[in-house]
């Protein structure tokens, strides 16, 4: 049994009784919607037109929500619905970064996640959703897809259909039937200063510029607000956890190449790696929206959401820190040759698996890239042998020590530079991440992106290279510091740029 | 359980007995659109808040009637078991016109109903009127004053001084009921600045003055309103427009000069210039007549075609050929050309609707409502245009042609009904506008300004005229004069601009609180629904019997009918004034009628089918009404014109020379609400005594003597009128355009919805529609501040340049605009706070100080308010525009267009009230004042609400 929905926008009469409907069900808040009305206006007078679309969570068959959500307060019902339980929501927004469609909310009183679950209630009451009771035109069908003799079945094999961004591989369980594609591909259809009725949000009034769709004249004149839901806190913690990974990454190789560090890579390397570690974490737990409920991530963990999984690497790169620290105040230094390996890939871990968390945000199309792995650990060998090298100048560790944090520093930098090249300046898979892309490379974040995070970047390898041979520690030190800030900016508006495009 | 609340007869329960298919009741395979109603009064649904957790909660679900728009959509609430609370109100599956079905407002009257703003108890006036000084008073301290104010006014005669004016009404019958019974010339209606000019087309074409399109089955559906999106029928319509697209393959044509959600799905959409309708139906017309494809046969039988040809051509020969060829001579002067220089449409658009509407044949839904009709000076004519076509196709009354609403509306009057008065109000029924479909009501306050009268009681109900009204200043400075309305009651549910200026504010309650009767020709046939406040019957049907609505409403809310009753009980305590006699019980003589009884009274006696489809199921009609909220009094109803007459209906009816049937009559016979007293039917050529139309001649009149009659024989057969707004009285160059304010959005209803929060999060901004090529011209773009001046001021609003609209035309939503003096006294949810201010002179001015923002309050989600764009109360600058014959107001506006000056604030508005007392001037003497020739005050036949008799309407 797989539950769906057929909406026939060629009866639909963009009356929007759905959505009220809906929020009086489910005494949804001001600004938040479950289902909704978009408008499209296009065309020249007199050839002027104006096309709805009713917009909501799709149920799918694949569904990345449920997929990512850390606690399995999202799910898949046997009978097909993609149910939530608020109950178990910690409110860590990653469902809103899955899903491909603007479908998900957190919920003003409750502070958990919320979306269209079919009215599931209802459905187990045997009666139809409420949107499909009220709608004067019977616009909405409802039904069991896996039924060939429903309704919805039936209408669906005599009609043509479509779905929106089918690209995204979701199987989603909505189908449209006359709907204009500018209707339900979101970048065919940019705002233009207002809506015919309401106040476009400055979200998504900022993107306006951000892309044109094949029919120029086309415009969203209705539609609602969908803000970023990862901001500064998710940005730093990029950050910080990079920095502590790559400080470890350096102390391990320093051990292995047989570099002394000295205090610096026993102390002020696992110190800073914990301490990031547990910023990190406190990041996370502080952007929580439920965060007294952190600790089902691992009371009922889903251990395919790479929330939890990073949890885990997380854990174990402090356990990491910890031992590489224990073991050198307890001057079992010789253990860390050993102990490099282990280190090495439990700090590759807590700084690349975000390419894999960020890999499941399915709704954010510039994430999804190949390079996100490899881009990471450099970021965090960048970062990490910055606030080394800020470390080994500053306590004279010598210039074995300088050369390998400035080799580290400008090698991991050429690759962040390159990688970031190749990434946001080569072939995307997708419209929603060219957009994203062309967004920080020629639109609105490209003076934050070329004079915030490039030049910077670039000016750190031209004074890491002098430092090569372990010379001129002043340079390197410089340089370990310009390249925090410089992946910072790097960070947010690549962060912000994802999830600006617009998805419904 | 008390006697009063079993509604059940006979043997067993009526869970034991078959319930009807209702017309609404749906399913998609396991899934149904509503639980049955066997099981409404033990419903248990489970918190959607809660899910997946299991929390079950009982209900009982209890129908009644939204109290948004006038579709009167059926509503189940939910009542709460528990604690009684309404926790959200679906539709009714019950219902023929909505059947189950709801538009955005539906679902919202649980906003209305929970809006922590609402009025909760009676308020007087302490200080000025209009000084926003109120205190607390008892319902029976109000009651005792104004019915005490009342019976002195109807002891001396002065029954021209009591007023009862209403906004939408929502009910039929009741207000009818308490003002005959008081013997007061006292109803206005609001009908004459909305649908008075479509209404006056209409009426002269067949008495009834509404139409009622048959869309579930028409081939065509032309449409002059914005029917998928607004009232009038909005959700009824609509299910019905779009399913006779999808599945009966109909044409849906529009003619809007903006892209509406309506005109998004036309097969054809033409944006004519405003007003110039009539020529383009006339050009249609003209090819319908030309091309022959008309219907002769009925136009013979149902035409008053001899009169036309005696009146336009008596010189031809009386044949019916003669007549059709007169007609196409008559009408060939509008050709599509013509049309198409008026209307600067392209001819090509204008002939693919002339194809279109000649493939129609019999199955040609028109429907005009406000919009053109009530836009422009002559207006009405468009409306007369538009049935025209439906005359000369012979789609009148057929399956899927066009009806009068008259055959789908039911109404249901109480017991023992008072006889017409015989008072006649200057005030409301001025000489000037003997052809006005219903009172000037938006000229009142000019003639008290002009000393043609005065107040003693004035009734607002459920109505803002300072806010809906053209030229709100004037009824600003005439409510605040406590010499020329002595007392002005505000019946409303929630604070509005006009009940600011009130000297009691009685709160009343929403759709799920009060009782009333009403019925809307949605389709081709008839129901009666029933609007009932549900806690009560709830409480009712849980054993705690209610007598009184206040005892189950919020705070001290009452509902109007109780009202009624009592206070004209109080009128006439001992009944010497021969008014109590109407508000006795029935069952009780005697003694004072309760609301119960009274509904009980009418479903018994008045509902034809009413006792036996409640007996079917062992109900009680009051109980029958209860469960349901609604009764189908009929359905497929099609030409009722040719209903023969029954031996009791010709019993003593002669035919005059023209085969009307009259019964005979005297001056003191009163009319019905429309027809001439004594007129049953008439007799046809062939013999046929059938029921015909109400119009004089009980024929549809192509040429109408009541027309000519009244000094306006140029526009006695469907004619253009030239609007006040024509192409060739706009200068575009000097930046003139011509302001559409009328259009709605179907999300918002007047300022009724302005405590919908779930409304107004969906519609919030109030920009100024203006085509792209104009806003060059003017130098304007979207978001910039524009200042729009009319004849008598000016208002600045904010740009919207696009393609959906016409060049030269403007346009601005209505709904918008809402204002509030102070905090206290007010709704915040959407409306702004503003300085207002007179100069000496006479001059307003009106600026907003604070935009609509976050408040506290029970309710969370006032905190949450994001929206700040109270919007621009445009009607204000209107001056008033009575057209001369309909006496609707002529909405649009000739303005001037412009950027903004230095200095100016969005929302500002200012007026020079003399400048508005000038065109009120200009206007009226547009007019040709009655008497006719026979010395009549209008025509008899005309809809006239709370008719007097026969002599009344002798000047």
């Amino acid at each position: 049994m797989r539950y769906g929905f057929a909406i026939d926008q060629r009866t639909c009469i963009g009356c929007h009784a759905c959505t009220v409907a809906c929020k009086t069900e489910h005494e949804v808040p001001l600004g938040q919607f479950r289902t909704w009305v978009k408008y499209v206006d296009s065309g020249t007078f007199p050839d002027s037109r104006r096309d709805f679309g009713v917009m909501r969570c799709n149920h799918c068959t694949d569904a990345p929500c449920v997929t990512i959500c850390p606690t399995g307060a999202l799910f898949t019902r046997e009978d097909g619905i993609v149910d939530f339980d608020g109950s178990a929501c910690i409110g860590c927004k990653s469902c809103l970064q899955a899903c491909p469609y603007d479908a998900i909310y957190i919920d003003d009183d409750t502070h958990t996640a919320a979306k269209c679950n079919f009215c599931a209630h209802r459905v187990d009451d045997g009666l139809e959703p409420a949107c499909v009771v009220v709608c004067p035109t019977h616009s909405i069908w409802v039904g069991d897809l896996e039924d060939e003799s429903s309704g919805i079945s039936q209408l669906l094999a005599t009609n043509e259909s479509t779905v929106r961004a089918p690209d995204q591989g979701t199987g989603p369980n909505v189908f449209y039937l006359g709907a204009a594609r500018a209707v339900l591909d979101p970048l065919e259809a940019p705002v233009k200063d207002t809506y015919l009725w309401a106040r476009p949000d400055e979200h998504r009034l900022a993107t306006s510029a951000d892309f044109t769709g094949s029919d120029p004249t086309a415009a969203t004149t209705l539609n609602t607000a969908h803000p970023r839901p990862w901001g500064w806190r998710v940005i730093t913690y990029l950050w910080t956890k990079g920095v502590g990974a790559g400080a470890l990454f350096v102390a391990a190789l320093a051990a292995v190449l047989d570099v002394g560090l000295g205090g610096v890579g026993d102390v002020v390397a696992p110190v800073l790696a914990a301490a990031a570690a547990a910023v990190t974490g406190g990041l996370l737990v502080w952007d929580l929206k439920r965060p007294e409920r952190f600790y089902l991530l691992f009371t009922r963990g889903n251990h395919r959401s790479w929330l939890v999984l990073g949890g885990y690497a997380l854990l174990g790169f402090g356990a990491a820190a910890t031992v590489w620290f224990g073991t050198a105040v307890l001057g079992a230094d010789a253990a860390h040759p050993w102990l490099a390996l282990p280190v090495v890939l439990l700090s590759a871990l807590a700084a690349g698996y975000t390419a894999f968390l960020f890999g499941q945000a399915e709704g954010r199309d510039l994430w999804q890239s190949p390079w996100l792995l490899p881009h990471l650990l450099a970021q965090a060998a960048m970062t990490g042998a910055g606030a080394m090298a800020v470390a080994v100048v500053v306590a004279g560790a010598g210039d074995d020590a300088t050369a390998l944090v400035a080799r580290v520093l400008a090698t991991a930098a050429v690759l962040h530079l390159a990688i970031t090249a190749v990434d946001l300046g080569g072939r995307h898979e997708s419209r929603r991440a060219e957009v994203a892309a062309s967004t920080i490379l020629r639109g609105r974040y490209r003076a934050a992106f070329w004079w915030g995070a490039v030049t910077p970047t670039v000016a750190a390898v031209l004074l890491a290279v002098p430092a090569w041979n372990g010379d001129h520690g002043w340079a390197v030190l410089a340089a370990g510091i310009l390249v925090q800030p410089a992946l910072l900016t790097y960070e947010t508006v690549y962060v912000r740029a994802a999830q600006d495009v617009p998805l419904s | 359980m008390t006697a009063a609340e079993d509604h059940r007869v006979g043997p067993g329960s009526s869970e034991e007995l078959p319930t009807p298919d209702l017309p609404g009741a749906r399913s998609h395979e396991a899934l149904r659109n509503f639980p049955p109603p066997e099981t409404w009064d033990h419903h248990v649904a489970h918190d959607a808040r809660a899910h997946p957790r299991k929390v079950p909660r009982e209900f009982m679900l209890i129908p009644t009637t939204c109290f948004n728009c006038e579709s009167a959509c059926g509503l189940l609430a939910h009542v709460a078991k528990d604690d009684l609370s309404i926790t959200k109100v679906e539709g009714n599956p019950a219902h023929p016109g909505s059947r189950g079905r709801n538009c955005a407002k539906g679902p919202a009257t649980i906003n209305q109903v929970n809006d922590p703003e609402r009025i909760l108890h009676p308020l007087r006036r302490v200080g000025e009127r209009g000084a926003g000084g109120w205190e607390r008073c008892t319902w029976d301290d109000a009651l005792d004053d104004v019915a005490s104010r009342i019976r002195t006014s109807i002891m001396a005669e002065r029954r021209d001084r009591v007023v009862y004016h209403v906004g939408r009404p929502g009910e039929d019958g009741f207000a009818e009921r308490f003002l005959l019974a008081w013997g007061v010339d006292g109803h206005n209606s609001h009908t004459n600045i909305c649908s008075a000019g479509a209404r006056l087309g209409y009426t002269t074409w067949g008495g009834y003055d509404r139409p009622a399109p048959d869309y579930a089955n028409a081939k065509v559906i032309l449409l002059l309103s914005s029917h998928l999106e607004t009232g009038h029928y909005f959700n009824p319509h609509a299910q019905r427009i779009m399913e006779a697209k999808s599945e009966g393959n109909a044409k849906v044509v529009v003619l809007d000069v903006r892209m509406s959600n309506t005109a998004s799905h036309a097969d054809l959409w033409l944006a004519p210039w405003p007003g110039s309708e009539a020529a383009i139906l006339l050009s249609v017309a003209s090819h319908l007549l030309r091309t022959g494809r008309i219907d002769r046969d009925y136009l013979r039988r149902w035409v008053n075609w001899r009169t036309y040809l005696e009146r336009m051509h008596p010189d031809r020969p009386r044949d019916f050929d003669a007549f059709v060829a007169a007609l196409t001579e008559d009408y060939a002067r509008y050709t599509f050309e013509f049309a198409a220089e008026e209307s600067q449409v392209p001819v090509e658009r204008i002939r693919a609707l002339a194809e279109i509407v000649a493939e129609a044949g019999p199955a040609l839904s028109a429907h005009i409502w406000r919009s053109a009709a009530a836009g422009n000076l002559g207006g009405w004519q468009v409306a007369r245009c538009l049935f025209f076509l439906n005359v000369l196709t012979g789609s009148v009354g057929t399956k899927g042609g066009t009806s009068p609403n008259g055959w789908h509306k039911f109404i249901a009057h109480g017991f023992d009904v008072p006889e017409g008065h015989d008072a006649w109000n200057e005030l409301l029924w001025p000489g000037e506008y003997p052809l006005s479909t219903n009172e000037m009501s938006f000229l009142l306050p000019h003639f008290l300004q002009d000393g043609r009268g005065e107040l003693d009681v004035y009734f607002t109900r459920v109505y803002n005229p300072v806010w809906t009204n053209p030229d709100g200043f004037a009824w600003i400075e005439t409510l605040t004069r406590t010499d020329t309305i002595g007392l002005h009651v505000a019946l409303t549910p929630t604070w509005s601009e006009t009940a600011a200026f009130a000297d009691y504010v009685l709160p009343m309650g929403h759709a799920t609180e009060r009782h009333d009767t009403h019925s809307y020709e949605t389709h081709a046939g008839a129901w009666l629904g029933f609007r009932q406040p549900v806690r009560r019957v709830a409480m009712g049907k849980l054993g705690s019997a209610v007598t009184d609505t206040r005892e189950s409403n919020p705070g001290e809310v009452w509902e109007e009918n109780e009202f009624w009753i009592e206070l004209s009980w109080r009128i006439d305590p001992d009944g010497s004034l021969g008014i109590r006699r109407y508000f006795e019980s029935p069952y009780r003589p005697g003694e004072k009628v309760t609301v119960d009884e009274y509904y009980r009274w009418v479903f018994e006696n008045r509902v034809p089918g009413l006792p036996e489809k409640a007996a079917a199921e062992g109900l009680t009609p009051m109980g029958y009404m209860r469960k349901y909220g609604v009764v189908e009094i009929s359905r497929d109803v099609y030409r009722r014109d040719e209903r023969p007459l029954t031996d009791d209906e010709l019993s003593g009816a002669e035919p005059d020379p023209d085969g009307v049937l009259r019964l005979p009559t005297t001056d003191e016979s009163t009319p019905p609400l429309i027809g001439e007293a004594g007129a049953v039917g008439v007799q046809l050529e062939d013999g046929s005594r059938v029921a015909g139309w109400l119009t004089p001649s009980r024929r549809l009149e192509l040429w109408s003597d009541s027309v000519a009659s009244f000094g306006w024989p140029e526009h006695a057969a469907p004619t253009y009128i030239e609007s006040h707004v024509s192409r060739r009285r706009v200068d575009l160059a000097a930046g003139q355009r011509v302001l559409v304010p009328t259009f709605r959005l179907p999300t918002l209803i007047h300022t009724r919805s302005g405590n919908a929060k779930y409304l107004n999060e969906i519609s919030n901004t109030h920009p100024l529609w203006i085509h792209e090529d104009d806003a060059g011209q003017l130098g304007l773009a979207t978001g910039d501040l524009v200042r729009v001046t009319t004849r008598i001021g000016h208002f600045v609003a904010r740009a919207w340049a696009h393609q959906g609209i016409r060049p030269g035309v403007v346009a601005l939503s209505h709904h918008m605009g809402r204002w509030r003096l102070d905090d206290i006294h007010a709704s915040r949810w959407a409306s702004g706070k503003v300085d207002l201010e007179r100069s000496e002179e006479g001059v307003w001015r009106m600026r907003y100080v604070e935009h609509p923002r976050p408040f506290a309050s029970d309710d969370p989600d006032s905190s949450r308010i994001y929206w700040e764009d109270p919007g621009v109360h445009q009607n204000l600058t209107f001056p008033v525009q009575p057209d001369p014959w309909s006496g609707a107001h002529c909405w649009h506006q000739l303005v001037t267009v412009a950027p903004a000056e230095p200095g100016d604030r969005y929302g500002d508005v200012q007026v020079d009230t003399r400048l508005a007392r000038e065109v009120y001037r200009e206007w009226l003497a547009m007019t040709r004042p009655g008497p006719n020739g026979e010395g009549l005050r209008r025509p008899e036949f005309m809809m006239r609400p709370v008719k007097p008799k026969r002599k009344a309407f002798r000047a």
